[in-house]
């Protein structure tokens, strides 16, 4: 029994980390699922959305707090939760900015979108480094969700159940939003078939932006959620969009539940190895992946996609 | 070849011959003429894969680290000569590439794409860990630049000028080499793949094998640009394996024309290397404006700069025979 | 655009292997030495992991040429610098240290912070003899197997440090250790230079986790540290990593039961993240807060020199860059010239005293690894901050000697010639 005892904390811790792949991971899913776009500016969007909800939070001084006092006098608590809602917002903007963008390569090869977002990706990393500088950020959390929590006689921290909880919230609003919802059956008959959709009289572009925008301010989301994890520093992005990729190639192009599984069993490997055989715990990652495609080409459930053309 | 063409390269061949009397005037230094040569070498033997074959690779920086590294390990322990060390630089690179592309070969598109990435990141954390062997990220050091010997005459490298013009030299060589590549039934099969793989596997040609070999090439050819590295910078470090550094390859290639153009890529790496060494003395944040740069090119021009120069070539000459692309 | 440009008058030509550097057609234009000024390359990284503590390393730098110019100068001649981004690459490093000594003609090199830069550059140094000054890299290896003639390291290894804490630690803080090791050359020395510490002192390693480079989450490693129930945790985890851990141990409010000893804190990384973040014990050389003289009078200095800092106090990186600095400013005046073997023989025997250290004991240079030894601060979180920038309390000084790391001594580091080495006179 002393072996399960062992074992389970590192299952719960791979699962939690699973969950928090899974977020970081969802905005860059749906834009390569719906919009067969792969982008490669979802880390640089992620460390955006860490960096602005830390502005927002105004806890020291700056623009925020000079201009709004009324709001730096809201308790830490409020004002979190502000920040939560309104930096995604601001970074979907930035999502539809570069997606207005990207209309000019629709129909071009599919390569164009993917340099633009990279190019997209460098630019706005180094926007970060001109306005916030180089150094590092800690992101003040509410005392309701930081601290440490006891169970078993072992200490966890209290953040990461919260943010694994989010996480998980997020993905069950998503996919209710996706699959229950008629704007997210238009979203997916997108996907599959945008002539119809037009025949159909929905305007395919203002689709497009929006979805792209919901992308991006998933990004944000995840950067601010990981942000206490992580940490804040311009080149966070890069922790982020290489699991991104990892986990929606595992999954499978196109499959949301696939890439909710392949995040759970990538935090799995990590967590798992990180206890057991810890100078593999990040290459794990990368086996796994080659592991599974080596058997199943497309992923766990990945769908014939028109970007294999 | 057109005449233009010829005489442009000529152009060139003559501007390359004669960098060290000029590179000081512009401003410049000939270390940078070295650089340039090794990622347009580099450059041009990705493109052989982007441009010509239309697989997306942004793990290529993992065969220019084995070329660097093998190059290194092979003078340190096995022999100082210069021939061997490359050749074995080249072979190692090949044979990763091989091992790679026995995975990878059957995808393309993103899927291709992004497990180039994945072996990519595996190479990179091979660097690093097997630091034994590799140094680790304190890099391969004490490389040396062995004499090239002729036979009849032993020319010493170690100054930046004679190791710029062995450099020139192996890179034509490298460049010719793929020229005839692709110019020949072998480049039209791959670039038939690049316009639709289903159909050029409908009309009887082994895609996969086609795909592998051109990966086998690549990565080979990016081996002997990755020795040549080492043996400039004296070393090997494991950051050009990683995905920033795989990511600058693309970039320079399409922004030359690499899509278009057949000398695209060493235009772009010129670009790259002139810009950035400029704009850096100026700022640290060029990669702001490189970015920039970059984006505006792949929206509004996305043949780059060789796509430039040929479309104001088409404006102004008449029209000629269409001529294959990738000339 | 046309420059004319003078060319070093190689005076000795260089032996066997090594070589010499041919620069190009020569123009001999002599400049009348002594208005001629000292140009200084400065190799500080602006963006990368270490962007941030790289321009710190350059106000220190910054703040001792713009000192000496204020007093006229090195040998009546002004010193110039020019500085540019090398981006924690060591390629960026390389090409960068062969701009500033083929293009820009610089006689001197400072900076870095980055093992493989630190590399990268002082190799392109050593081939041309030109002097580099290594400021802030921490690798054991930098003095060690990767020493060179030319080149000059001013910051504590991590074996310094671990040789600094350990002994005491075994003896006040229990038997049973536990090293939690970044998995990389700087993290596997340092980890086993406290080994060798722990075993010598009486103590014993139960488990030695190996955390790879790039690791975000620190979680697994929380729980077997809790599963395992060692006394100590001997942390040698540097750069981003760091960073996580740091905060991840904040919140879980791990840091009393076991203790931490970590290895040196940048103050760029600790302004950064705020004291709330600092746990465990951990090493630094030098503190804006020590009760020495000199230091608040330097911290002024550096306060008027630098309004808008982003980080308002110096610190163990712009103090390194300081002092090397203005030690090499130092030997050239010693030295009478600028000729590179003369003023690295000025280096060699340098001694500088406790009081112009700013540090408890005196610091002088190792000259058969030019590596600076020197006063080793152990510190943990200060609870009783006299204003916010008083992060730390100091818990002990240790001298020189006491830290000395043997194994790059004499060992591992083999210096080049000084036939070997090329010299200029620039």
């Amino acid at each position: 029994m002393g072996f399960v005892s062992d074992l389970l904390p590192h299952l719960v811790n791979g699962v939690s980390l699973g969950l928090l792949f899974a977020l970081i991971a969802l905005g860059f899913m749906l834009i390569l699922g719906v919009m067969e776009v792969i982008n490669l500016a979802h880390g640089s969007l992620f460390a955006l959305g860490a960096y602005l909800a830390l502005t927002l939070l105004a806890s020291k001084p700056g623009p925020v707090a000079a201009n709004f006092a009324w709001f730096t006098a809201l308790p830490l608590g409020t004002r979190y939760a502000l920040a939560l809602v309104v930096a995604p917002l601001l970074v979907g903007f930035f999502g539809m900015v570069i997606e207005l963008c990207l209309r000019r390569t629709y129909g071009k090869d599919p390569l164009y979108g993917l340099l633009f977002t990279f190019g997209a990706a460098l630019v706005i990393e180094e926007l970060i480094r001109v306005v916030w500088g180089t150094r590092d950020y800690v992101l003040p959390l509410p005392p309701a969700i930081s601290g440490s929590l006891v169970v078993e006689g072992l200490i966890y921290g209290k953040y990461r159940f919260f943010a694994a909880g989010f996480a998980l919230t997020m993905i069950a609003l998503l996919w209710l939003f996706i699959e229950r919802t008629p704007y997210g059956s238009i979203i997916k008959a997108g996907a599959h078939d945008s002539e119809i959709v037009r025949a159909l009289g929905i305007n395919l572009s203002r689709l497009r932006l929006f979805v792209f925008a919901l992308g991006a301010g998933l990004a944000g989301i995840a950067g601010i959620v990981m942000a206490p994890i992580w940490g804040i520093r311009p080149h966070v992005g890069v922790d982020a969009v290489v699991p991104a990729f990892l986990i929606i190639v595992l999954g499978g192009v196109g499959s949301f539940w696939g890439a909710v599984l392949a995040s759970v069993l990538v935090g799995l490997a990590v967590g798992l190895t990180g206890a057991y055989a810890s100078e593999w715990s990040l290459l794990s990652m990368y086996l796994l992946l080659i592991a599974v495609v080596t058997f199943r080409a497309r992923g766990l459930f990945g769908k014939k996609s028109v970007l294999e053309a | 070849m057109s005449r233009s063409q010829a005489a442009l390269l000529a152009l060139l061949a003559a501007a390359l011959a004669t960098l060290p009397f000029w590179i000081a005037r512009v401003g410049l230094y000939q270390y940078l003429g070295i650089e340039i040569l090794v990622w347009g070498l580099y450059a041009l033997s990705f493109n052989l894969l982007l441009g010509y074959t239309g697989l997306p690779s942004f793990g290529h920086g993992a065969y220019f680290g084995v070329g660097a590294y093998a190059f290194g390990l092979m003078q340190k322990h096995v022999s100082l000569n210069l021939w061997l060390d490359l050749g074995g630089a080249i072979l190692a690179a090949a044979l990763c590439g091989a091992l790679v592309a026995a995975f990878i070969s059957h995808r393309r598109g993103i899927y291709y794409a992004l497990m180039t990435i994945a072996f990519g990141q595996i190479f990179w954390f091979v660097a690093v860990k097997w630091h034994s062997v590799t140094g680790g990220e304190d890099g391969l050091l004490n490389l040396k630049r062995m004499p090239a010997d002729l036979g009849f005459a032993s020319i010493p490298l170690t100054d930046n000028v004679s190791l710029y013009y062995f450099v020139l030299v192996v890179s034509c060589l490298a460049a010719w080499l793929l020229w005839r590549i692709v110019h020949s039934p072998f480049g039209r099969v791959i670039q038939a793949i690049r316009q639709n793989e289903t159909r050029a596997a409908f009309i009887g040609y082994n895609v996969w094998l086609y795909k592998w070999l051109v990966f086998v090439i690549s990565a080979g050819l990016s081996g002997l640009a990755g020795a040549l590295f080492g043996l400039s910078q004296l070393g090997a470090f494991p950051d050009v394996m990683s995905l920033h550094s795989s990511g600058f390859v693309v970039m320079m290639t399409l922004i030359g024309g690499g899509l278009v153009s057949f000398w695209g890529p060493l235009i772009g790496a010129a670009v790259f290397f002139v810009a950035r060494d400029a704009l850096g003395a100026i700022t640290s944040t060029w990669p702001l404006w490189y970015g920039l740069m970059f984006m505006a090119i792949v929206l509004l021009k996305p043949e780059g700069i060789a796509g430039m120069w040929q479309s104001r070539r088409a404006r102004v000459a008449p029209p000629t025979v269409a001529t294959q692309p990738g000339d | 655009m046309s420059k004319t440009f003078s060319r070093r008058r190689v005076l000795k030509g260089a032996a066997i292997g090594a070589g010499f550097a041919f620069f190009g057609p020569f123009r001999h234009i002599s400049y009348a030495q002594g208005k001629k000024p000292i140009k200084l390359g400065l190799t500080c990284d602006a963006s990368g992991q270490y962007g941030d503590s790289g321009q710190d390393d350059l106000r220190g730098i910054v703040m001792a040429i713009d000192e000496f110019n204020a007093k006229g100068g090195v040998l009546g001649r002004k010193v110039i610098y020019v500085t540019q981004d090398t981006e924690t690459t060591p390629a960026t490093g390389s090409r960068v240290a062969e701009r500033f000594i083929t293009r820009e003609e610089c006689g001197f090199l400072i900076g870095a912070l980055s093992s493989g830069v630190a590399n990268a550059v002082s190799q392109v140094a050593q081939k041309y003899g030109c002097i580099y000054l290594n400021s802030n890299s921490s690798s054991p290896t930098e003095a060690g197997k990767d020493c060179h003639r030319t080149k000059f390291v001013w910051d504590g290894n991590g074996t310094n440090f671990s040789k600094a804490t350990v002994k005491n630690a075994v003896s006040s803080l229990g038997k049973n250790w536990l090293l939690l090791t970044n998995d990389y050359v700087w993290g596997i020395n340092t980890s086993k230079a406290t080994r060798a510490e722990i075993e010598s002192s009486g103590g014993k390693v139960i488990d030695e986790l190996m955390v790879p480079q790039n690791t975000r989450d620190f979680t697994s490693y929380m729980l077997k540290i809790q599963q395992a129930k060692p006394d100590v945790v001997a942390a040698a985890i540097g750069g981003d990593d760091i960073k996580a851990l740091r905060q991840q141990v904040a919140q879980f409010k791990l840091e009393n039961k076991p203790a931490w000893i970590n290895n040196q804190q940048d103050w760029p990384d600790v302004w950064g993240q705020g004291a709330a973040s600092l746990f465990g014990v951990f090493g630094t050389t030098w503190y804006h807060k020590l009760k020495l003289p000199g230091v608040d009078d330097f911290v002024r200095r550096y306060q008027a020199r630098w309004k808008d800092a982003p980080i308002p106090v110096p610190g163990n990186v712009s103090y390194n860059g300081y002092m090397c600095t203005r030690e090499l400013l130092s030997a050239i005046g010693r030295a009478g010239s600028t000729n590179n073997i003369a003023v690295i023989k000025q280096l060699e025997q340098l001694k500088v005293s406790a009081a112009d250290r700013m540090q408890h004991y005196g610091a002088y240079m190792n000259p058969s690894t030019h590596h600076l030894q020197q006063t080793i601060y152990m510190a943990r979180r200060n609870d009783k901050p006299v204003d916010n920038t008083d992060l730390f309390e100091i818990v002990s000084w240790t001298k020189p000697e006491d830290a000395l790391d043997a194994r790059e001594d004499d060992m591992a580091c083999k210096l080049e010639t000084y036939e070997s080495t090329p010299t200029y006179e620039l």
